[in-house]
């Protein structure tokens, strides 16, 4: 067996992808991981992936030609998952779809495509979950900060609704676990950024007008709910614990 | 009547939504707009919701009174007239911070603006109004807007505010005119039903106009709603939903609201509901509703004349499948999409699944649960390559006690909704009092 480490992005993922198909070893033959992930497995050749934009571009052409639009879409957002074997699990998918030539999304029983299918959905429903509760506050100099803690790797898909949404705003989502913002401004587009240190943190929170505007809308959270019907296991089902430490009503 | 002067914004926020909690009427959906530059805000057509209250209900919009004041007397409403609650109103401007401020903070979808009747219909309908121009003018609000058209007012009034919202609503209340009559006497039937028509009508000419003769100004592009409460009359379950189903098909409604009932104020012409609000009541209701508009059934095979109330044990749709049990089992393979639609554990998601999924290969039951099949209520309904995934007696009997002995636990969850009960030192064994002396000795001696 050998095994292609790919760094953990989708670009990453597209080269492995590209270095474990053109290796000709056979797919059965190849395995790709994602790099630092632990213990190595025995009897196993690893090869580091090398990651360069021709390869990314080839890999994703081929897929949009052959397999079709829907399926590149999955495979970007599955590779926003937060799951290991995502990398081998794209490959797996990729080798059906590439042979088949033809729209596989919807063909669930195959166990490549079902898993690939499951962590799209998983990154899908995780980034609909925080445009909903994703809440910012203002800063002195009238920016918009939010922080979130997401599982998956999502606030690029969040991206261009807020974009959509705000646009004559200055606004900044920050992720806290991977240390990754995405900054917009008012009038123009957006960007990732990826901000190594802490410092982001203690500038986002530092000095926020919070208070007025926090304060009416914790009136009114407590005020819209009926006394009669209260119901603490349903609210939690619709908005479960994790994400309310970055949410104004709760804290 | 109190009217109290200069209250501040948190005050009048806090009276004016508590004020308007029992209107539950107010999803986001049902319109899809794009951002504009210069603006803030869109619209996501499947809704948004941004925070769920201690009841559990979603919070989109932000849900006010523009004012409590009021000169009807409808017995169920905490703003009625006869009741001695402080009373206070918005100004255009208050509702216009308020929302902008709360929208731009990702807080709310939108605004949700209701009111008490002030002076007149017209009167109350003119301030909203003013408030939705503001809005959308000055402010230049993009966002999500649900208006209440006060029945009474001028049509041309409710078309006005019509250009200007997203969707509107008039609440039905009461399903039946005589529940109208005995519950909010200033109100009746023709009176309620007249804006509805109206806004339906608006809607159906602009979408024929072949022209908008004003570009980017669409009549209520989200659609009406109402909502009905149930249990303050003595309606029945099969009353209610062939109203439900009449709105759907005669006046273009998008949703019909049920909103149990809740005890506001101590009236004698009300139920007392010893249970609390019916809650089990408005789920079957809500269950019914999308069983209507999403699967392809009629009011008239969920429940008739002679068994008027749904089962409290089984969903509508679990029951009417063991009513017609000469239709199943399906063959999942090869059955059309509505008569799969009609397998109970099987929803439109899971049925689109299956339709895309069987072109490719021929499904088993381990492929079906993976769609997201619910196996445990299908199990008894389907057959996959012509087999059942183990043999099943198809009997009514048989079936209902397997449903029922999963569908128990849920409502008993339903029901009971808080997760505590009365502590009880007997039950909990925290009383068993240490044997006495006697009580040794009879034990060893064998004479008990």
């Amino acid at each position: 067996m050998t095994v292609f480490v790919c760094h953990d992005s989708f670009e990453g993922i597209l080269c492995g992808v590209y270095d474990a198909w053109m290796s000709r070893l056979g797919h059965a033959n190849v395995a790709l991981e994602l790099e630092n992930r632990g213990n190595l497995k025995m009897f196993c050749d690893y090869r580091e992936a090398e990651e360069t934009p021709e390869k990314t571009e080839k890999v994703a052409e081929s897929i949009r030609r052959t397999a079709g639009e829907p399926a590149y879409e999955m495979v970007f957002r599955a590779s926003l998952s937060r799951e290991e074997e995502k990398a081998d699990r794209i490959y797996r998918f990729l080798v059906y779809a590439l042979n088949l030539k033809q729209d596989i999304t919807a063909m669930l029983q195959i166990p490549a495509v079902y898993e690939v299918f499951r962590m799209d959905r998983n990154v899908g429903n995780e980034a609909h979950l925080l445009i909903e509760f994703a809440r910012f506050s203002r800063t002195g100099d009238g920016v918009l900060v939010c922080s979130v803690g997401p599982k998956n790797d999502v606030i690029l898909l969040m991206a261009p609704h807020f974009a959509d949404r705000l646009p004559e705003e200055n606004w900044i989502i920050y992720d806290e676990g991977r240390k990754k913002a995405i900054v917009h401004r008012a009038g123009s587009g957006w960007a990732v950024v990826w901000t190594g240190s802490d410092q982001w943190r203690e500038r986002l929170e530092a000095g926020t007008d919070q208070k007025e505007f926090e304060q009416l809308w914790k009136t009114f959270h407590n005020r819209i709910a009926i006394a009669e019907r209260t119901n603490y296991v349903c609210q939690r089902g619709h908005l479960p614990l994790r994400f309310r430490p970055y949410m104004t009503e709760f804290t | 009547m109190l009217i109290q002067e200069q209250m501040d914004l948190q005050e009048k926020l806090a009276i004016l939504s508590d004020a308007a909690k029992y209107d539950v009427s107010c999803t986001s959906s049902g319109v899809d707009r794009k951002g504009k530059k210069g603006m803030l805000g869109n619209a996501v057509s499947a809704g948004l919701c941004h925070s769920f209250a201690a009841d559990g209900r979603c919070i989109s919009l932000l849900k006010i009174l523009f004012t409590n004041q009021c000169i009807y007397d409808c017995r169920y409403c905490v703003n009625r007239r006869s009741n001695d609650v402080v009373r206070t109103a918005f100004t255009p401007d208050e509702v216009c911070t308020l929302t902008m401020e709360f929208y731009r903070r990702n807080y709310i979808e939108g605004l949700f603006l209701s009111s008490g009747i002030l002076h007149s219909p017209d009167y109350t309908m003119d301030l909203i109004y003013q408030t939705l121009r503001k809005l959308r003018g000055e402010c230049r609000f993009n966002g999500y807007i649900h208006v209440k058209a006060i029945p009474g007012a001028d049509p041309v009034l409710i078309e006005k505010v019509g250009f200007l919202a997203d969707r509107m609503s008039v609440n039905l209340e009461l399903p039946t005119a005589e529940g109208l009559k005995s519950l909010a006497p200033s109100k009746s039937r023709t009176r309620i039903l007249g804006p509805m028509r109206q806004i339906q009508n608006g809607i159906r000419t602009r979408k024929l106009e072949m022209i908008p003769y004003e570009r980017g100004q669409r009549f209520v592009p989200a659609g009406q709603s109402t909502q009905m409460i149930v249990g303050a009359t003595p309606e029945n379950d099969y009353q209610m939903i062939k109203v439900a189903e009449a709105l759907y098909r005669n006046y273009d409604l998008r949703r019909v609201f049920y909103s149990a009932f809740v005890r506001v104020n101590d009236d004698s012409r009300l139920p007392v509901l010893p249970g609390g609000p019916p809650l089990l009541r408005e789920h079957r209701l809500y269950q019914a509703d999308w069983l209507l508009r999403f699967y392809g059934f009629a009011a008239d095979e969920l429940l008739t004349e002679r068994q008027p109330h749904f089962n409290v044990l089984l969903d509508p749709k679990c029951d009417w499948a063991l009513r017609h049990l000469e239709l199943f089992p399906v063959e999942i393979n090869r059955a059309d999409y509505q008569t799969i639609l009609r397998v109970p554990g099987i929803g439109v998601k899971s049925a689109k699944r299956i339709v895309a999924a069987r072109r490719a290969a021929a499904l088993d039951f381990p492929d079906l649960k993976k769609l997201g099949v619910a196996l445990k209520r299908a199990v008894y309904f389907i057959t996959c390559r012509g087999r059942m995934m183990y043999p099943v007696k198809v009997d009514q009997d048989f079936i209902t006690s397997q449903l029922v002995g999963e569908e128990r636990r849920k409502v008993w969850d339903i029901g009971t909704s808080g997760s505590y009960r009365q502590m009880s030192m007997f039950d909990d064994g925290w009383l068993s009092p240490p044997p006495t002396v006697q009580d040794v000795e009879t034990a060893v001696l064998g004479q008990m």
